[in-house]
């Protein structure tokens, strides 16, 4: 029986940092659809796009692998369907 | 109409009928947020900080609409 997982208090700081980093990403990749060439925009989308592949993986540390097919390494056993989920956390 | 002038919320009184069934909703309203007044992003407008954009749910101030809840049963001029 798999043990209830705990996440010290770190992994939230980590995973809040991912989805503000998430975030940006998202708003900056709709607003470079419509202004393709705003040069600081691409910038700060590169910027960004950089810090995300810091955190990804010491946030995987905590919870698995995010991603599959190859995008995450993954840990022993295979578990990437294990709970927590990332809306479960 | 200059930018900050512009509400984020307007309201209307919808007809009421002597015949209505139920109590009227004498007033209604509806959100017209920034981006209806805005048109095409100007470049380089300022930002939030990436946390608090993340709460306020939009990376640049000038696009911020808060949802503040009661939408209808006030009664407005």
């Amino acid at each position: 029986m798999s043990s209830q997982v705990q996440f010290p208090k770190e992994f939230y700081q980590l995973m809040e940092e991912l989805q503000v980093v998430d975030f940006v990403l998202v708003e900056l990749t709709l607003y470079l659809d419509t202004h393709p060439e705003d040069y600081a925009a691409i910038q700060q989308f590169n910027e960004a796009s950089y810090h995300r592949r810091i955190l990804v993986p010491k946030v995987e540390q905590y919870m698995g692998p995010l991603q599959q097919f190859g995008h995450s390494y993954s840990g022993y056993p295979w578990n990437w369907n294990q709970a927590p989920w990332p809306w479960q956390i | 109409m200059h930018m900050n002038e512009f509400t984020q919320q307007k309201y209307y009184r919808p007809y009421v009928s002597p015949f209505d069934p139920c109590p009227p909703i004498r007033v209604k309203s509806y959100v017209t947020p920034p981006q209806l007044y805005l048109g095409y992003q100007p470049y380089n407008l300022p930002q939030y900080q990436p946390q608090q954009a993340l709460y306020a749910g939009t990376l640049w101030p000038a696009l911020f609409s808060p949802y503040n809840g009661r939408y209808w049963g006030r009664e407005e001029a």
